[in-house]
């Protein structure tokens, strides 16, 4: 073994060189701005694509110090294990700390790299010029808290020829490949529209431009951190074996703020796109989704709030802290300044209108947000005012969350139909009845089926109201535009819009009957349970370099045997239980092994999760992304001097509707 | 419309009563209390040993039936010096949680009504000649690109 590793030299190398040339990009760039020196700002993509290169330098060097297992550093011995699964040491990168800042790096200097060429023939605009210079300072920032204070390529003790391999939460499933890297790309792909944003308030273009530049990004970000969060539910089911998809954890939450106010921009950008209004709300919105990001990677990674998601305490946290800060700081002194070119110029007409829908949309996201970091962070402020520890958990969140969604829900169904500026009654009632049978229809069909409980009965009613709506518009776009019916942001959005509800829906039936039942069962007995039967057909052992696994097998309803396993980790002596689902379209029927349990008892405890829809949860996660990608696409332009808005003043039957 | 949306309701919501199954109370008690050795995760999510604990003295309460649902929860967190309540209290300096969020809707609300007012007033401002001319203009100008 070198004294000093390769692997280490060249990575540290690498993080280096990343920081010498974010911090060059930003002095040349802000030379070029300075001096209108066109050729000194033709060089900034460079440095975006050599800052890409190191950090791909980086984390190709502790792949391969993983791969080759190299024990002379700290990363290594901390994370890697000779016995380790391949697909597992591959994910060990981002298994821990330091690891996870370099996949962050390496995301978001690859966005910073794509920016830079998607754009590198207009560099000479300031607005771009400045906005490469932000996206340098965030490159310089995440490049310094790998070489500081998460420092992946630090040597370690000597002598150490093995490691206990990751957490064996992150290498039981195939999804720790996936929903990271997903979520990461979501995570920064939210530094595009801040960096256009902060650019606006510098260069004072606070017009519609930098919305137009970024409308993509923001979109593809959102789509990213949606699919990011779905993953990370299917993983947490799949995995943690107490059925559940959401648990109100500190570090979901952290990756929620974020989606709620991406969200909430997604829309009110619209009316700033239409009217020219709302400047400064969607400024502040961008903003506050960057900054979220960032306060989510503080939580996260500080070690300030427990969580089982959470990496140890570390010593970034008063780096991400002072980085949030000087963010909102910066932010708030830029709005400050231009305050005068921010004021809109119009006014909205009707709050019965689709900007007023989106105007009302946007205070429930908002305060969704707000309910949602308080519950978080309020443990920490009860620590530090009053010394006392209190834990805010799962019923706080779904008490105060319920009415919010309901009333999501419920702007869902009617800002699609609603027309700009202003609707009548006669357009109002033309448009909304259909989509008010259909919630009808389905409140009919649950109390039918016996769902009951008024939330979970409201939120099947609203749902099939929202449905309604988002259906309407496809099939009328559809008509009028052929398969284009279903793309472009308007229609594509209605897509999301079915996907959304189909995962609410989902959500409120598993969360109100999901049936459960534990069981004592001894070898070849069986017992019924919600309709189906289960025989338990005995335990047996498996042994691999990893784990040693006690496995039930259980035949469920004659058919298919499930075997719940529960697993020993050699090295951590963790003990982990492994569920096993029969997935179908209507129930899953999820199974545990519950206690400690030995391959010769001749008895077990099996607990049986009849939990209904959950498949529509990942259907309608599916439909979320496909309807992103949609919305991407160009739709059918309108025509310039189309009108905007319904003419309020006709009969309903004579009103176009404008999508 | 409406009748159908009520008598419906009221058809699903007569069916939410009667006390619930052990099983049922057993879990909604778990859901209200935190593991107190792992992090951030309640009796019910966790596998660790002390919610193992706490889910047999849950299971022992229930079949006891003594205690209704929030007693069990009170005598649990009594029980053990940190409070392992996932519900914050609804009085002293917890009860800002739960205060907070109606008023940053009330205040989100009434700024919002406050704002639709000044464009109303605002709206009622008529279009000049000027303001005309230059939008025919426009519409000229896009019309003439147009046809060529």
């Amino acid at each position: 073994m070198l004294a000093v590793s390769i692997n280490a030299a060249i990575g540290r190398g690498a993080i280096l060189l990343g920081l010498l040339t974010c911090l060059s990009g930003i002095a040349i760039t802000l030379a070029g701005i300075r001096k209108h020196d066109l050729r000194a700002l033709k060089s900034a993509p460079r440095y975006a694509y050599v800052a890409f290169a190191a950090a791909l330098l980086a984390f190709i060097m502790m792949e391969r110090a993983l791969i080759t297992r190299d024990f002379s550093m700290k990363y290594v011995q901390q994370v890697g294990s000779r016995d380790t699964p391949a697909i597992f040491n591959l994910t060990a990168a981002w298994s821990a700390l330091e690891g996870s800042i370099l996949l962050w790096l390496l995301a978001l200097t690859g966005l910073i790299a794509a920016v830079a060429r998607k754009f590198r023939a207009r560099v000479g605009d300031e607005l771009l010029a400045w906005a490469m210079v932000v996206l340098f300072v965030v490159g310089l920032f995440f490049f310094s808290l790998s070489f500081g204070p998460a420092n992946p390529f630090a040597m370690g003790a000597l002598g150490v020829n093995d490691g206990p391999g990751p957490n064996p939460l992150l290498q039981n499933h195939i999804l720790v490949l996936f929903h990271p890297p997903i979520l990461y790309i979501g995570y920064v792909g939210f530094t595009v529209p801040f960096a256009f944003a902060m650019a606006a308030l510098i260069t004072g273009r606070v017009g519609e431009g930098w919305l137009l530049e970024t409308r993509r990004w923001t979109l593809y970000a959102w789509g990213f951190l949606t699919v990011g969060i779905i993953l990370g539910s299917w993983w947490s089911y799949e995995v943690l074996g107490w059925s559940g998809v959401w648990a109100w954890d500190p570090v979901e939450n952290a990756s929620f703020l974020p989606w709620l106010t991406g969200t909430a921009y997604l829309h009110s950008v619209l009316v700033q796109e239409r009217r020219g209004m709302l400047r400064v709300w969607n400024l502040s919105l961008v903003i506050a989704t960057f900054s979220l990001t960032i306060l989510g990677t503080f939580l996260t990674r500080s070690g300030v709030i427990n969580s089982v998601h959470a990496f140890s305490e570390g010593s970034v946290g008063p780096w991400l802290l002072t980085f949030f800060a000087v963010i909102v700081v910066v932010a708030i002194v830029l709005i400050g300044r231009r305050g005068d070119q921010l004021r809109s110029p119009g006014a909205i007409d009707s709050p019965i209108s689709r900007e007023g829908a989106f105007l009302a949309n946007n205070v429930i996201f908002s305060v969704f947000a707000f309910v949602v970091l308080l519950g978080t962070v309020f443990p920490l402020i009860v620590e530090s005012l009053n010394d006392r520890r209190i834990v805010v958990g799962e019923p706080f969140f779904n008490r105060m969350t319920m009415p919010l969604g309901l009333t999501l829900l419920f702007l869902m169904a009617i800002a699609p139909v609603l027309p700009w500026r202003k609707a009548s009654q006669e357009v109002l009632r033309d448009r909304l009845f259909w989509p008010a049978w259909c919630g009808v229809g389905a409140l009919a069909v649950s109390v039918f089926v016996g769902a009951e409980g008024w939330a979970s009965l409201a939120a099947f009613a609203l749902g099939g109201f929202a449905a309604g709506a988002a259906l309407r518009q496809i099939a009328l776009a559809s008509r009028r535009q052929g398969w284009r019916g279903v793309v472009g942001r308007a229609n594509g959005g209605m897509v999301v819009h079915i996907g959304v509800i189909i995962i609410a829906v989902a959500l409120s039936a598993s969360s109100s009957y999901t049936r459960t039942q534990e069981f004592v069962m001894k070898v070849g007995e069986t017992v019924t349970f919600s309709g189906h039967t289960f025989t338990f057909e005995g335990l047996s052992l498996e042994t691999d370099d990893v784990k040693t696994s006690v496995k039930a097998a259980v035949r469920i309803d004659g058919e298919a045997v499930y075997s719940p396993a529960r697993s020993k980790y050699l090295k951590q002596g963790m003990d982990i239980g492994t569920p096993s689902v029969k997935t179908g379209l209507v129930n899953d029927l999820y199974i545990t092994l519950e206690g400690n349990v030995r391959p010769s008892d001749t008895e077990a405890r099996i607990k049986i999760f009849v939990k209904p829809l959950i498949l529509w949860l990942w259907i309608g996660g599916a439909l979320m992304a496909i309807g992103t990608v949609l919305a991407a696409f160009p739709g059918k332009r309108r025509q310039p001097t189309a009108p905007v808005s319904a003419d309020t003043a006709t009969s309903a039957h004579n009103v176009n509707d404008h999508v | 419309m409406l009748f159908c949306v009520v008598a419906l309701m009221i058809v699903g919501t007569q069916r939410d009563s009667g006390p619930g199954t052990p099983q049922e109370r057993i879990e909604s008690v778990s859901k209200r209390l935190a593991c107190p050795t792992c992090d951030g995760e309640s009796v019910y999510e966790s596998r660790g040993a002390g919610s193992q604990a706490i889910r047999k003295e849950i299971v022992r309460q229930v079949a006891d039936g003594q205690l209704t649902d929030s007693q069990i929860v009170k005598a649990i967190d009594d029980s053990y010096t940190a409070s392992l309540k996932l519900v914050p209290g609804g009085t002293g300096f917890d009860a800002l949680i739960w205060v907070l969020p109606i008023v940053v809707l009330i205040v989100s609300i009434v700024g919002l009504a406050v704002v639709f007012r000044r464009w109303k007033m605002q709206g009622s401002l008529t279009a000049t000649d000027a303001d005309r001319e230059l939008v025919e203009s426009a519409l000229r100008e896009v019309s003439d690109k147009s046809d060529s």
